[in-house]
């Protein structure tokens, strides 16, 4: 710790600081111990965003309540409780069993790639896709705006394309202000617009369920082990 | 010296920025004087019974000697100090007949979610959360005066109770709820989301959001006229509005444009789904319940004739304690609770 300290600075310190100061550095070097521990804990949390990102509330202020959250989130758990829902993504390759009246044998089983994945608490959803037909997967953007090599001449006219060079922005991206918040200034008064929860608030969120959620994540794990594969039964 | 300089450009900014807000107040006033917009008749203000009138004196403060202000602190304190009048010992073993009036509570809407049937069909729900509702003052049915009087003879006058909840303004948060003197409580009674009782209907009332000054597709949904095919500068108008002839005038109660929302609405027969007895939550079927996210409302049992509860009440509260005995989530019949197995259909 000293020899970051400039020498200088060092000689002119008098005994008594001299020796509060070790002691100083020997209680900050253990502080900084824990202080790593809970850093390396905050980053565990905030990995919870990307793996349930419908935990986390809709950051319109206008619906938000702290009580109605937290019974929306208790209410999440105890269904996770029952269902086994693994920790998925836009574009893995997944099965989504449910019972259906209407199915023959009262059991539905859909394997698809998930192409969406909205909305956050009790009203998440995604969708799944397959192929059907034989159709190529679907196409969500507009691919000739993004300047990509290879796509194929449709023989659109001239127009088209100049219309959509018109409406491009590319830089629109980089915008991290428009990702984050929005911010109107009127005339001395400034309102902030938030689009995403603040980090401090996730922290908050995570903590309070990470100990049930890991509990859940282990209870699969076990189970995953006891489940015997069963083959589907062909209908009709 | 980077750092001055750039210190220096901002103060300037600043002082020019503070000179172009100046003017533009200056010249903002002498130019713009608008027309004030009267919107109709204001609302009638009916003020609450317990609302006193504040006694404006002219006389000069420096007037009121120390005697004086003695004087008066001594007169409050005759009036104020004096201890609670003893109450009418309750009686809770009254029957609770469909006739009887019981009283409502004030809460506050906190969001709307969804719940489960328990054959697999998905509902909305409004929740509402049973504020901290403490009884303040019961009027006898010799002293109650309404504010609306009631046509004909009255052989049944109703007393009332004044509710109240949340120590924040009181033109907010207290509520009257008349009933018949069976009703009444004690004062400083606590009622709590025990009050109601799950599969029985509720009114809710609320205020509507407020919209502003509407045209008639927002206010009235209105259809509105084609986007091209020849119309020209009437795609959301009204159109039409009368007829010739006789009836050739605007009638009495056309829909038109105008101010929208703002306004006290009741929601009838709202069934309870669940209860939660931690939080005070009530579980409301639908999600059309007059008023914001986070705004106040007045639940009272349904005056609907046809969904009167079955089953008796709690009257004139639930008196009980909240404690283990009673489950934190009260689910109803027709609800799928959370942590219960996954639905599945038997197969015929």
């Amino acid at each position: 710790m000293f020899s970051i300290v400039p020498r200088k600075y060092v000689s002119r310190l008098p005994n008594s600081c001299k020796v509060l100061k070790r002691l100083s550095s020997s209680i900050s070097s253990s502080e900084s111990v824990t202080n790593r521990k809970t850093e390396n804990l905050k980053r565990d949390i905030l990995q919870y965003r990307h793996i349930y990102p419908e935990f986390l509330p809709d950051p319109k202020f206008e619906f938000r309540n702290i009580i109605r959250e937290k019974l929306e989130r208790n209410d999440m758990i105890a269904r996770r409780t029952q269902i086994d829902i693994p920790e998925f993504y836009v574009g893995s390759i997944m099965a989504v069993s449910s019972s259906d009246p209407h199915t023959p044998g009262k059991f539905h089983r859909f394997v698809g790639i998930c192409i969406q994945r909205g909305g956050c608490g009790l009203r998440a959803h995604f969708t799944l896709r397959n192929v059907i037909d034989h159709q190529p997967r679907p196409w969500l953007e507009r691919w000739e705006r993004k300047n990509l090599q290879g796509v194929q001449d449709l023989g659109l006219p001239e127009k088209f394309y100049k219309r959509a060079q018109e409406l491009a922005k590319p830089w629109e991206k980089y915008d991290l202000m428009k990702e984050y918040m929005q911010v109107f200034i009127l005339l001395l008064f400034v309102v902030v617009i938030t689009r995403t929860i603040p980090e401090e608030e996730q922290t908050e969120i995570f903590s309070e369920i990470q100990s049930k959620l890991q509990k859940l994540e282990v209870t699969r794990k076990q189970l995953k082990k006891k489940r015997v594969f069963v083959k589907p039964i062909k209908l009709a | 010296m980077a750092f001055v300089f750039s210190n220096i450009v901002s103060k300037c900014c600043i002082k020019s920025l503070e000179d172009a807000f100046l003017t533009l107040s200056v010249t903002g006033s002498a130019t713009q004087v608008r027309e004030r917009h009267v919107l109709g008749p204001k609302p009638r203000l009916r003020n609450p019974t317990w609302f006193t009138k504040k006694l404006k004196s002219k006389t000069d403060e420096e007037l009121v000697t120390p005697e004086n202000e003695e004087f008066v602190k001594e007169v409050v304190q005759d009036i104020y100090n004096k201890p609670i009048p003893i109450q009418k010992e309750l009686i809770t073993n009254i029957e609770w007949t469909p006739k009887l009036q019981r009283t409502g509570v004030i809460a506050k809407k906190i969001g709307v979610y969804p719940l489960w049937f328990s054959n697999g069909k998905r509902t909305s729900t409004t929740l509402l959360q049973v504020l901290d509702n403490h009884v303040i003052r019961y009027y006898t049915p010799e002293e109650y005066d309404p504010p609306r009087k009631r046509v004909g003879r009255i052989y049944n006058r109703k007393g009332c109770l004044l509710l109240g909840a949340e120590g924040a303004d009181p033109s907010n948060f207290t509520r009257e709820y008349c009933g018949f003197p069976d009703a009444a409580l004690p004062l400083g009674t606590l009622l709590t989301s025990m009050h109601f009782q799950v599969g029985n209907y509720v009114d809710v009332r609320g205020k509507t959001i407020d919209r502003g000054f509407q045209g008639v597709m927002k206010r009235h949904g209105f259809k509105g006229m084609p986007a091209s095919h020849g119309v020209t500068k009437t795609h959301r108008r009204g159109g039409n509005i009368g007829g010739g002839g006789e009836k050739g005038r605007v009638w009495p109660g056309t829909k038109m444009p105008g101010h929208m929302g703002n306004r006290y609405r009741i929601a009838k027969g709202l069934k309870i789904l669940r209860i939660n007895t931690k939080y005070n939550v009530l579980w409301v079927s639908g999600q059309a319940i007059p008023g914001e996210t986070n705004s106040i409302v007045y639940v009272f049992d349904t005056k609907l004739p046809l969904r009167k509860p079955t089953k008796p009440l709690p009257f004139p509260t639930y008196l009980g304690d909240i404690d283990e005995n009673i489950p934190e989530d009260i689910y109803d019949e027709s609800i799928h609770n959370f942590s219960n197995p996954t639905i599945v259909y038997d197969e015929e």
